[in-house]
Order: structure tokens, then C-alpha cells, then sequence
């Protein structure tokens, strides 16, 4: 009983230095610059961005939209690339992990390709699509294919050959084992591998809306730069590190609904 | 003899693919209003670089000027993120009261950073170095951490009862005990250190390979973005293989431990 209380204490203890951590974090952010020992030019207090992130919501100045809208784009662009990308890239990598043949051939392109940083692509694609939808739908694909391929691939060729031997001795089939066997247990790395694409194709977005957009959450914060709105750009991180968190608070719900097998190990 | 025939198969099937991709890509870039290079031209490029200055440096100037922001960052991304991540796992309670503000800014992408950092720190070399050090910082201190918390307490324990004082617990147990996680850190943080780096330089700098991509973008120089993007390319593959290898160096018993 005694144990527990103490248990319980320590807890509680835990949750108020949690909290004195961001009480902390946020005083000193809104002294540092109240106090002036930083320019309001290079860095606005959290009260600014609270105002700034409400003013936001339903105003389009200084940047040419409101805060939903280039949350919108951003987010449509990002799913939609990275959906088409999954779709395509774990068959692929299943494919290749399973049959020698794809493997040996395709391999070595997947090797090429994947030290070269997604953002790198971006020079070449704008020059050859120009800077539309297509373009920056195309980039993102880039970036979230080749983990997809990757890790489906290692998940497939890390299945325990004891439980490939199993089913061949009760008979099953290629196919059967493929689907019944290989499929399932790669599963973990598979996600592994969408949860990097995911994030890759985040950031990859926001690159490239850096570099060339008319809208979203990249072009939000770039403008922000070159009106010197810190406020603008705070907002903007906050709402891009938000979002991806969430996206992959979502994924990782999305596993454990998948792969139920595996809640057991954590 | 099927066995040696498949073998042969191996060495074949690779080399055909990619010539193949090689040859698709000729003729792609071949045709007459082709934006892309083909590959031969894309090397012509590559050597013309390599002798003749671009932007007031050669090819090895521009890579060196990228390294030198990496490995610079690097240097304090390592001693800050091992130093953080040993203090998460050693005291709790100093865990609980910086941990929040760490996982509050984690999910920021380091890129989403770079509009800031350069309002903070102007367009010199200082903004590429912070940036890099934000990419590579944050994988080094969630690796230690967590690298920490799964030693072994058989290993602490052992110290413990044979009497190893606090600094020996850290410096001869738990340090060497953390080292394949930490390595394993270090490996994310370099690779998203190089990306960082391409990206800073690609948004503002007037050297490096990020900016010679860019700067082939604003002439429609093609060839000098895809051999860039090659150079990029094979210097993270041989940043990743220098890690491995230094893996074997400093943590043998991880390998011994497989055969």
C-alpha cells in the first residue's frame, strides 16, 4: 500500500516538473524579448504568436491567404503524393524481396537513387514540369517512393526461414507462403518504411514550397523571411511540427489497429 | 552445374539493369526538345567542374566548403546531443523538466527552421552550420537516451557490487553499453545533416554543392544539377560507409557477437 503511494507521489511529482519545464520554456521566451535581450525583429514573444496565429485563421495579408488555406494545400499535396507513393512502393518492394529475379534488377537502381536527399530533386524537376501541381506532386513521390521499396524489401527478406520451412512442409505453395507468410511478417518494417516516407514527404513539401510556390505552409514562412515577420514564420513552424506529429501519432494508431499482433512486445 | 549457371545470373542481372537504365535515360534525354542531359553529357559537365571554377570554386572547393558546415555542426551536435541524451537517462527528474520543450520543438522539420535562422544569424557561414546542428542534434540525443535505458541493469548491478564509483558507472559501463545506439544515432543525424546542408545551401549561400544545383536551376544548366545530384548522392553513400566501418572499430564485440 505504502509502495504505492509513493509510486502515486513520484507521478505527480514527474507532472509538475513537466510542467515547470514549459513554464520555464515560456516565460523565458516572453522576457527575453519583452526585456530586450533579443530584437523584436528577429523574435516575437508567444503572446505575438498566439495573436498572430488567431489573426490568422480568418486573414489573408500579409502572405495572400488565410492560415486553413495554406494548411490545405500543403496537406493535400503531401497525402496525396505520399498515398500514391505507398500504393505503388510496398508492392514493389514485397515483389522485389520475394522473387531473386526483381530483386537482382532492380536492386542496384534503388541503390543509385536513395543517397541522393529528395530536396536535391528539386532543381531538376521544377526546370522539366515547370512549378504547378504536377511538378511538386512528382517531387514529393520522389521522396516517399524509395523508403516505401526499401523497407518492404528488408521486411521480406528478414522473415524468419523457420516459418517459411513450416509452411513448406505443411504444403503451402509460393504464392501461399508469399501472401500468408513473407506478407505479414514484414509488416513492421513496412511501416517503418511509411512512417519515413511519411516525414519525408513533410518536409519534402515544405522544401519545396521554400523554393518555389505560390501558396502553403513553406511559401508562408519564406515570405515571412523576406517581410521579416518572425511572428509569421513562428506560426508557421508550429502549425508544419504540429502536423506531422499528429500524422504520425495517426500512423502509428493505424499499426496497432494492422498489426494487433505485435501490441504484445511494447 | 544449374548452380553455377544462376550464379553467373547474379553478376549479369545487376550490371544489365543498369546499363539498361542507362540506355533508357540516353534516349530519353536524347530526343530533341529534351530538357535532361544524357549521362555522357552530365559527365563532360561533372569533369568540366572538377578543373574549371563555377561560382569561384571548383567541384572539390564547393564539396569542401559543405563538408567543412557539416562536420563542424556535427562536431557540437555530437558532444551536445550525447552529453543530453546521458543526462535524460541518468536523472529523471532533469528529464521531466526539459524533456516537454524538447518534444515540443522535435516535430519541427530542421528545414522549417532555416526562414528563422537566418532572420537569427544573417546569410554568412553561421545559419548552414545551425541548421545542420539542428538536423543532426535531435537523432543523437533519442538514441543515447534510449540506448540508455535499455542497458542491461545486470551490467549496472555488476559495476555496483564490485564497487565502481558514479564516474566509473558512466565512463566504463554505461558509455561503452550505449555505444552501437548512439552509433546508430549518429547515423541518422549525418545523413539528415548532409540533407540539411544541401537544403540551407540551396535557400541561401553562395557556395556549396546545394547552391551549384540551385545555380543551375537560374541558368538551365542541366547537366550541372544532375551531375550535382550525383556528387551529392555518392558522398552520403561514402559518409554512410565511413560510419560503418568506424562501427567496427569502435564497438567489435557487436560484430563478434553475430558470428
Amino acid at each position: 500500500m505504502e509502495m504505492k503511494a509513493k509510486e502515486k507521489k513520484k507521478k505527480a511529482l514527474i507532472l509538475g516538473l513537466n510542467f515547470l519545464g514549459l513554464i520555464i520554456f515560456f516565460v523565458l521566451w516572453e522576457l527575453s524579448v519583452k526585456l530586450g535581450w533579443v530584437s523584436s525583429k528577429t523574435l516575437v514573444p508567444p503572446s505575438t504568436v498566439v495573436k498572430t496565429f488567431i489573426y490568422k485563421l480568418n486573414n489573408t495579408s500579409p502572405d495572400g491567404s488565410t492560415l486553413p488555406k495554406h494548411f490545405w494545400t500543403s496537406l493535400k499535396l503531401a497525402l496525396s503524393s505520399f498515398i500514391v507513393a505507398v500504393i505503388i512502393g510496398v508492392p514493389l518492394g514485397w515483389v522485389m524481396g520475394y522473387y531473386k529475379v526483381a530483386s537482382l534488377v532492380l536492386t542496384p537502381i534503388f541503390e543509385i537513387l536513395r543517397p541522393i536527399p529528395p530536396i536535391a530533386w528539386i532543381p531538376i524537376i521544377i526546370l522539366t514540369m515547370g512549378i504547378g501541381m504536377p511538378a511538386k506532386m512528382f517531387i514529393i513521390f520522389v521522396s516517399a517512393f524509395v523508403p516505401c521499396v526499401i523497407n518492404s524489401y528488408l521486411g521480406i527478406r528478414l522473415t524468419d526461414p523457420v516459418k517459411i520451412n513450416v509452411a513448406k512442409t505443411f504444403g503451402a505453395n509460393d504464392w501461399k507462403i508469399f501472401t500468408t507468410v513473407c506478407i505479414p511478417s514484414s509488416l513492421h518494417m513496412v511501416f517503418t518504411g511509411i512512417r519515413l516516407s511519411l516525414n519525408n514527404s513533410w518536409t519534402t513539401l515544405v522544401a519545396a514550397e521554400m523554393l518555389a510556390g505560390t501558396s502553403g505552409l513553406g511559401y508562408m514562412i519564406q515570405l515571412g523571411r523576406t517581410l521579416i515577420r518572425p511572428d509569421i514564420i513562428i506560426v508557421g513552424m508550429i502549425t508544419i511540427g504540429m502536423t506531422g506529429a499528429l500524422m504520425n501519432f495517426l500512423l502509428s494508431r493505424l499499426e496497432k489497429k494492422i498489426t494487433p499482433w505485435r501490441n504484445g512486445d511494447e | 552445374m544449374n548452380n553455377s549457371k544462376t550464379k553467373i545470373w547474379h553478376y549479369i542481372l545487376p550490371v544489365l539493369s543498369v546499363l539498361f537504365m542507362l540506355g533508357i535515360w540516353t534516349v530519353l534525354a536524347s530526343s530533341k526538345n529534351s530538357l535532361v542531359p544524357t549521362p555522357y553529357e552530365t559527365a563532360v559537365r561533372f569533369w568540366d567542374i572538377c578543373i574549371h571554377p563555377i561560382s569561384k570554386a571548383t567541384l572539390p572547393g564547393h564539396l569542401w566548403a559543405s563538408l567543412r558546415r557539416v562536420l563542424i555542426a556535427f562536431a557540437f551536435a555530437i558532444v551536445l546531443g550525447i552529453s543530453l541524451g546521458v543526462a535524460f537517462g541518468w536523472n529523471k527528474y532533469f528529464r521531466a523538466v526539459v524533456n516537454p520543450v524538447f518534444e515540443l520543438l522535435r516535430p519541427i522539420p530542421p528545414i522549417a527552421w532555416i526562414p528563422l535562422v537566418i532572420l537569427w544569424c544573417g546569410i554568412g557561414e553561421l545559419p548552414k552550420v545551425v541548421i545542420v546542428f539542428i538536423g543532426s542534434f535531435v537523432p543523437i540525443v533519442i538514441n543515447t537516451y534510449s540506448g540508455i535505458k535499455e542497458i542491461d541493469p545486470l551490467l549496472i548491478n555488476a559495476g555496483k557490487i564490485l564497487g565502481a564509483n558514479h564516474r566509473q558507472l558512466l565512463w566504463e559501463i554505461t558509455l561503452p553499453a550505449t555505444m552501437p545506439a548512439i552509433l546508430a544515432g549518429i547515423r541518422t543525424a549525418l545523413s539528415s545533416g548532409w540533407m540539411c546542408v544541401v537544403a540551407a545551401e540551396m535557400i541561401v549561400a553562395r557556395q556549396g554543392v546545394g547552391h551549384l544545383i540551385v545555380q543551375g536551376q537560374g541558368s538551365g544548366d542541366t547537366a550541372l544539377i544532375v551531375a550535382n545530384m550525383l556528387v551529392i548522392g555518392v558522398v552520403s553513400m561514402l559518409l554512410s560507409t565511413i560510419l560503418s566501418k568506424l562501427e567496427g572499430v569502435l564497438c567489435p564485440w557487436q560484430f563478434s557477437n553475430k558470428k
